[in-house]
């Protein structure tokens, strides 16, 4: 064949200009509506709310004129909402290291073959299976005061009546609430960091066994930067997680002693949906969102994950 | 002309027979006549949930289906998201509910979102004027209407108590000691330096058997007490003129003050007690005294003691042990109720009103307040008068006697404008009191936060409602 005759060969091959088309947009054409699907029940919701912050929706007055920045200036004055995220601040704060700290130390105890490991485990993750307004209800019937088993074993160990006020006591409302929760996202660290664990290069903790490294020194030069990665999305994760806590806390306290342990949740949902300060309520939550965004991208950054 | 006179006597014949007949049909008759034209349709209806939807559950709504064929379909709500829910379906105009159960105090919000359907003509229509006559007047003159027109019929004759055990307050011993220590009888409290007192001694001399008292301290109910108490000891709510609130003023900081004290003489724990945990302590002789709704004291007589829905209430230890009196200082808080309203966006607006007719009629309610597994308590004259319920234990005519003059001198809840956020301020400052927070600080924050929701509301808005509350004869004690 000569070599015109090739090239006219392939210009009868080649496909019409609409194929062309149909050929460069057709992924698109498929993906389009899933991606239609995707917009309408995820932006729309956060464009209408966006709009909704704007205007000055209530429990008795659907005004629905815009009213600029009001709801975003009085979010400033609002000492309740500020203290709310200061709760959630704080819990965060300490049930986030406490339940990477357990599930690590659960993890390091499991690492190892031993009888009946499987069943242990599957045991041990029981709690994250749980609902959480199931485990709040459930801690606070341990917590009670009459008739709850935390009390009996405590007093027990004292030799004489001991009697807290798990729930309305300022001093122990907080325990309460990182103790419930604790016990029920730990083992979620655990089963990660087991996976991470089971996955550290076993050569490189035999060298270090030879050489005579410590424990310290092999958790802190191989163990530690070889589950890095695990450990700074489990942390994103149930960081997340503890900035959106709602339902233990609403079973145990209800957010108090008066507002003492209001998470942002707590506040978004009372204003949301038992004051009806719909435009109000629609205004938190882009502050919130608007909180998460930044400190999860810095977290991000630090961590080396957004690329 | 003879056969126009002869017309004329007939038309007055048919109608004075008609009237006649229309006498002697009551409110309860009418109705179903009159709903038997909606036979096959369906109805909703918003009821607490619990034991209080029992009763349109298991009674009257199969009796309603069976007399009309209209369907009841019921729909449970814990009562606090009751009033979310029915601004939820109002604003979204779905109309999911025909019929609703309404707090009363709620009905000013309720009203002027428009969320309530106005009853008068369907009254007049269906000849209920009557019988709405014999509602107590504490429930008929305040929790029926809102500026000037009816917007539910008032169900449920929430009133607080005082239950004490008869055989303590009784015993010789008791009483000699009691009268040798404090020179009076020992006797049902008049005041609440006397319940201070009688609880101390109770619990002094019988603890840990026995204590003096024992109260419902999580929300909602402190807050009840808390408005009966300082509006008794002489507390006003706002100055009627600026809408300032005068919560915190020494009033308010005395009563804090007592009831926080009361903790000390009650049961360990006291401070996380709600309704079933008080009423457990009660009924197992744990303590001498309570203030609670009538429930109370119809169990604590072992009244339905054998149905199967009230498995769960501890069986009464102290049944014919139990006196009732009015609360101390004699004016109790009506506390709640509960009224029966159409929903504005219902499809069935009739029938749903036909139906709540029926239910609230002297015939229909008269079973419904004796059925022994419910919580809807006498609120008609005629409950309290009513020879069937009299009969039903042997300390029942006391019991609805002590009702009634509780109900005659009742006082309302505070209802204003957005109420919710009032009460949610009262419920967590009460909550900060039980943790240990300095009283006149929780005090002067909660003033604070009425203000702050008063200005929202708009301060001659709320004054004006104000206004017309506080001039109520059950609002300020006179």
């Amino acid at each position: 064949m000569t070599l015109s005759a090739s090239l006219n060969a392939a210009e009868q091959r080649r496909p019409s200009r609409f194929g062309r088309m149909l050929e460069e947009r057709l992924p698109y054409l498929i993906v389009a509506p899933a991606i239609l699907i995707l917009l309408l029940v995820g932006l729309f919701p956060l464009i209408y709310s966006l709009i909704v912050s704007f205007q000055r929706i209530t429990m008795t007055e659907n005004d629905t004129s815009l009213v600029g920045l009001l709801n975003y200036s009085e979010l400033f004055r609002d000492t309740r909402l500020w203290a709310s995220l200061g709760h959630t601040a704080i819990i965060t704060a300490i049930a986030l290291p406490l339940e990477l700290l357990v599930g690590f130390l659960m993890a390091q105890l499991f690492i190892d073959r031993m009888p009946g490991r499987q069943i242990f485990v599957a045991l041990l993750v029981l709690p994250t299976v749980i609902s959480p307004i199931v485990a709040g209800a459930t801690w606070r019937l341990m917590f009670d005061v009459r008739f709850g088993p935390i009390g009996q074993i405590l007093s027990f160990f004292a030799g004489e009546p001991v009697r807290i006020l798990w729930t309305v006591n300022p001093a122990y409302v907080y325990p309460a609430i990182i103790i419930c929760e604790v016990w029920q996202w730990s083992p979620f660290m655990f089963l990660l960091l087991l996976a991470a664990l089971s996955n550290v290069d076993q050569s490189q903790l035999e060298a270090a066994e030879i050489d005579g490294a410590s424990y310290l020194r092999v958790l802190r030069a191989i163990v530690l930067p070889a589950i890095a990665p695990v450990i700074a999305v489990a942390c994103l994760i149930r960081g997340l997680d503890l900035v959106r806590i709602f339902d233990i806390i609403w079973a145990l306290t209800e957010g108090g002693p008066g507002s003492m342990t209001e998470t942002v949740s707590l506040y978004t949902y009372v204003q949301g949906f038992s004051q009806f300060e719909t435009s109000y309520t629609a205004a938190i939550s882009f502050l919130v969102i608007a909180l998460l965004t930044v400190i999860t991208t810095l977290v991000l950054k630090r961590m080396e994950l957004a690329r | 002309m003879k056969f126009r006179r002869f017309l004329g006597a007939f038309a007055v014949l048919v109608l004075a027979t008609g009237s006649a007949q229309a006498a002697d049909k009551d409110a309860a008759d009418t109705a179903v006549e009159a709903a038997k034209k909606y036979a096959g349709t369906t109805i909703s209806i918003v009821w607490e949930a619990g034991l209080q939807s029992l009763d349109p559950l298991n009674y009257s709504g199969p009796q309603w289906e069976k007399l009309t064929g209209i369907k009841v379909k019921v729909v449970e709500v814990p009562t606090d998201q009751m009033f979310t829910k029915i601004m939820q379906d109002f604003k979204s105009g779905a109309g999911a509910y025909d019929a609703l159960n309404v707090i009363p105090s709620w009905m000013p919000d309720l009203a002027r979102a428009g969320a309530l359907e106005p009853l008068d003509k369907y009254v007049d229509k269906f000849g209920y004027r009557e019988e709405l006559q014999d509602i107590a007047a504490a429930y008929r003159d305040n929790q029926m209407q809102y500026d000037g027109k009816i917007y539910g019929f008032p169900d449920d004759g929430d009133v607080m108590l005082l239950y004490y055990r008869k055989d303590i307050f009784e015993d010789p011993k008791m009483k000699d000691e009691f009268k040798a220590k404090f020179g009076y009888e020992l006797a049902p409290p008049k005041d609440w330096k006397q319940f201070d007192e009688i609880g101390q001694f109770i619990t002094d001399k019988m603890a840990p058997k026995v204590y003096g008292a024992g109260f419902f301290r999580t929300a909602p109910y402190p807050q009840y007490m808390f408005q009966e108490r300082f509006r008794m000891e002489g507390g006003k709510f706002f100055n009627a003129d600026s809408m300032k609130a005068t919560v915190n003023g020494e009033v308010g900081l005395k009563v804090f003050k007592q009831m926080l004290a009361e903790n000390k003489f009650m049961p360990p724990g006291v401070e996380q007690w709600n309704f079933v945990d008080n009423l457990a302590a009660f009924l197992q002789g744990t303590t001498a005294m309570t203030i609670s709704w009538p429930p109370y004291g119809r169990w604590a007589a072992g009244y339905g003691s054998g149905e199967e829905a009230l498995k769960w209430v501890p069986k009464s230890q102290v049944a014919g042990k139990v006196g009732y009196a009015l609360t101390p200082l004699g004016r109790p808080e009506l506390g709640v109720g509960f009224d029966l309203s159409v929903s504005a966006t219902s499809k069935n607006k009739e029938a749903a009103y036909l139906f709540i007719q029926w239910l609230n009629s002297k015939k229909t309610s008269l079973e419904r307040v004796q059925l022994p597994y419910t919580l809807r308590d006498p609120f008609r004259l005629s409950h309290y008068a009513s020879e069937k319920y009299r009969a039903l234990w042997p300390d029942a005519p006391a019991y609805l006697d002590t009702i009634k003059t509780s109900g005659e001198k009742g006082l309302l809840d505070l209802s204003l404008l957005q109420q919710d956020k009032y009460d949610e301020a009262m419920t967590k400052a009460i909550s900060s009191l039980w943790a240990g927070e300095d009283p006149k600080a929780i005090l002067d924050r909660m003033a604070q936060q009425f203000d702050a929701i008063t200005d929202k509301v708009g301060i001659e808005n709320q004054k004006a409602v104000y206004k017309v509350w506080a001039a109520k004869p059950g609002a300020y004690p006179q």
